[in-house]
């Protein structure tokens, strides 16, 4: 018999999105422990120096939300709404626990529903502070040894340093490939499409982070070899948003005739370009990482200086990566009910504009049902663009 | 133009007590008193209700300008849709925090203006001169609202306060970690004493704190008594009116006129005890407001309850407090008025949690709800999803679930609309709503 071809590279991340937690039940079957979570704000480190494979539960813009309605209110951000509708309907079966962190009120409020409602055998919600003071920092240093304890305890181990220690090094060098990746970004025209790279990180939170170094490094190397340059297109977005798990507004956008070439998303450059310091307590470099690193609208950032300065603290990174990335245009792509981002809107776009570079502010409903209204924003968007 | 509107007043909602008719006049006093000071130049502060900061800021002579009072009371007066049209036009959601959209919409104006926007409900609110936001485990606008209010105020300082509870876990108790939580939590509030003591130039008066810590527990023992009075069958003071007396609990505690009030409040329910003296004359049915801020624009409906034999003597909106002696622990030995207040609160969030293990699979929430159901002698359970706020208004369809699951099944119903944005209610599917909910409750009954 001929031996079965190894998927690799962008087909395997083909098949790890459209099949997703494909590999999760693989591997579930071989003795794998699995635990799902939510958001960019679960220290993954720590699930991982348990032994447990993190494994980031995620919504279907394609799929109507049924199930989830007779536990959880509409109100709730509809992307979290299609996660517990996709656990509800059996799509995540294979997890052992969830972990849940205190990121936003559509997330942090419905906890409870998520731990009752799926009776997982394990589940802990991450109390992360809002502010991010010393205080703050001394606080969630000790919410996250609470949370390595409880872990700990279900999975029948003391989580030592060591294994803390190589579990950062393992997931920095995680985030040092997608950085990589999104180096490839930066020719003109890209070398990978933004449906591409968005693709290829909503693969890497479905499997083992060991595998997902593996896969980025194949995707980079494939990319590497591709023998001819694609074709130009008329200018260079930038997206900015929440969690965005599937690749359709990015496909909308590039298929109008624009690269996507940046992005300030989950997963994305928000959750994979700072990585975790290596310090003698571990615990430490985490902390620091989740709470001052990682810059989301649902971590209150005290103000340093004057409004000006504030802005530039809360937003400067978007900036740097606007002219890192040669981006013409800005679209903010926020979902109804998302209170961290909704209330960030007039801000973020008048920052932006304020250095030169258009924004569209688009709200959404995560659903497919509203791709064709903003296929025709993006397209006056991109025709103003030039 | 849709900032010239007119808005469409109600009549009062009738309300059973004397003390919760006095209610409007003090908002009224309190927020033309916000309008007063600005002039006179004393220092003003945005605030938050229910964020541990009362007896500071009164301590530091701070007067607290409450953006979700007046909020309210632009919904209650049914003129806040032209500040929520205008936060639309500043590019934010409508699905947000309407408290929240309202006060920017309202912001953005009067700073556009350089005064009041024309016709404010009661005068206006007033510029502050700091805000205090907090970062809770509930209600995302507390630490987002006054970020984006700083567009238009962008020389006002704000400070956020990290205000955390244990959470409710399974696999260790919440005692395990509650002194880091304290420890945290004194931390933040130091720093809230900094941030006002570099503001408005004062120094703490820390015995003056005390006073108003011991001022504060000796309010909130009396409201709990008091509101335990409403036990009393009939019924002598309904949710309607505990949306008004609710005023001094959270817009006016550390004062000693929210002290005497309830003290007022309290001998006029024994009052109407001692004389069978019900609030409204015919109680069929009993019911427990189990969750969910109320329409504001809307308050009459209680009264179309009533008009159908029904009455709510409890509620969970809204009752923010606990007789302290019946925490865990002696706070009256806790003499650092900073750590007493953090205990005070971690002991508040974490009340129910002991009886929540007693019973297999259920949850503090819905153990709340099942005291009071057993209490208060309650037959049905209304709850309201303002769709605006997701703090008080999600895990409500579980909890009833739930309630159903480890309780009883107990007829109940959940009305849809907001808290401020009188264009997501509808008032005549609403009492077809309740009309039908009555029905099933005297079904329930006849059985």
């Amino acid at each position: 018999m001929p031996e079965k071809a190894v998927v690799k590279g962008l087909a395997a991340a083909e098949r790890l999105y459209q099949d997703y937690g494909v590999r999760a039940r693989e591997l579930k079957k071989q003795g794998q422990k699995i635990l799902g979570y939510l958001c960019a704000f679960v220290p993954l480190e720590i699930v991982t120096a348990a032994g447990f494979m993190p494994f980031r539960i995620k919504g279907d813009v394609n799929e109507p939300i049924t199930k989830a309605d007779t536990e959880m209110e509409t109100i709730v951000c509809p992307l979290v709404r299609s996660c517990f509708d996709m656990a509800l309907k059996g799509n995540y079966d294979f997890l052992e626990g969830i972990v849940i962190p205190h990121a936003c009120d559509s997330i942090c409020r419905t906890y409870d529903v998520w731990k009752y409602t799926l009776n997982l055998p394990y589940a802990h919600f991450i109390n992360m502070p809002h502010t991010t003071g010393d205080s703050s920092l001394d606080f969630y240093r000790d919410i996250l040894n609470t949370f390595r304890t409880s872990l700990g305890r279900f999975a029948g181990k003391e989580i030592s340093d060591q294994e803390l220690a190589r579990a950062v090094e393992l997931h920095n060098r995680q985030r040092a490939k997608v950085r990589e990746l999104y180096e490839l970004r930066k020719a003109s025209p890209p070398l990978i499409s933004g449906e591409e790279v968005a693709r290829v990180l909503i693969a890497a939170i479905s499997i083992p982070v060991a595998e997902s170094i593996e896969l980025l490094g194949d995707v980079i190397e494939e990319v590497g070899q591709r023998g001819s340059t694609p074709a130009p297109k008329k200018a260079r977005i930038m997206v900015i948003g929440a969690q965005v798990d599937s690749i359709a507004f990015i496909k909308l956008i590039e298929d109008s005739g624009a690269w996507v070439v940046a992005d300030d998303l989950c997963p994305g450059a928000r959750e994979f370009m700072s990585s975790v310091d290596l310090t003698a307590d571990p615990i430490e470099g985490i902390a620091e990482r989740y709470l001052r690193k990682v810059k989301c609208g649902r971590t209150y950032r005290e103000m340093k200086g004057n409004y000006e300065e504030d802005l530039e603290d809360r937003f400067g990174h978007m900036r740097q990566m606007i002219d890192d990335f040669k981006v013409d245009g800005v679209v903010l792509y926020i979902y109804k009910y998302c209170d961290p981002f909704g209330f960030e809107v007039p801000q973020i776009k008048s920052y932006i504009e304020a250095k030169g570079t258009p924004v569209l502010y688009l709200e959404d409903e995560y659903s497919m049902s509203t791709i064709g209204r903003l296929r025709t924003r993006v397209q006056a968007f991109l025709e103003m663009l030039g | 133009m849709t900032e010239e509107k007119k808005p469409e007043e109600r009549k009062k909602r009738r309300t059973a007590t004397e003390a919760a008719s006095k209610i409007g006049p003090m908002v009224k006093a309190a927020i033309g008193g916000t309008v007063q000071a600005r002039e006179e130049g004393k220092p003003l502060a945005y605030s938050f209700i229910c964020c541990c900061y009362d007896e500071i800021i009164r301590a530091m002579d701070v007067i607290p300008v409450w953006t979700e009072n007046y909020a309210g009371v632009c919904g209650a007066k049914r003129d806040a849709q032209r500040f929520l049209e205008r936060a639309e036009a500043e590019n934010f959601s409508r699905s947000l925090c309407t408290y929240a959209l309202c006060g920017l919409g309202f912001d953005a104006w009067r700073e556009e203006l350089g005064e009041m926007p024309p016709e404010s409900p009661w005068g206006g609110q007033a510029r502050p001169d700091m805000m205090l936001g907090s970062g809770q485990m509930l209600c995302d606008p507390r630490n987002k609202w006054y970020q984006a209010a700083q567009q238009y105020m962008p020389d006002v300082p704000v400070y956020d306060v990290g205000l955390p509870w244990p959470p409710y876990e399974d696999d260790y108790d919440y005692r395990e970690v509650q002194d880091y939580y304290v420890k945290y939590i004194v931390a933040e509030l130091k720093g809230l004493v900094q941030f006002l003591e570099k503001h408005t130039g004062r120094k703490m008066d820390w015995d003056h704190l005390s006073e108003l810590v011991d001022l504060t527990d000796r309010t909130w023992n009396l409201i709990w008594e008091t509101y335990e009075l409403r036990r009393a069958v009939p019924s002598v003071m309904g949710t309607g009116d505990a949306m008004n007396t609710m005023v001094p609990m959270v817009f006016m505690m550390a004062t000693q006129e929210a002290y005497d009030f309830y003290q007022e409040l309290n001998d006029e329910l024994k009052h109407k005890i001692a004389n069978k003296e019900g609030e409204i004359p015919d109680e069929k049915y009993r019911l427990i407001w189990g969750g969910g801020l109320p329409s504001w624009f809307a308050l009459s409906d209680f009264n179309y309850f009533n008009s159908k034999g029904a009455v709510f003597p409890v509620e969970v909106t809204y009752r923010m407090i606990e007789a302290t002696y019946n925490f865990d622990m002696d706070l009256s030995k806790v003499s650092d008025p900073l750590e007493h207040i953090a205990w005070r609160w971690v002991k508040f969030w974490t009340y129910w949690y002991d009886r929540a293990r007693q019973r297999p699979g259920s949850h503090p929430d819905v153990e709340r709800l099942i005291k009071y159901i057993e209490d208060y002698k309650i037959d049905g359970i209304v709850m309201h999803e303002a769709f605006s706020c997701r703090s008080w208004h999600v895990g409500l369809i579980w909890q009833l679930n739930m309630l159903k699951k480890v309780y009883k099944d107990i007829p109940s119903l959940i009305l849809e609309s907001d808290i401020v944005d009188i264009s997501s209610y509808n008032e005549a599917d609403t009492k077809a709503r309740i009309d039908a909910f009555i029905d099933t409750l005297e079904a329930v009954k006849s059985r």
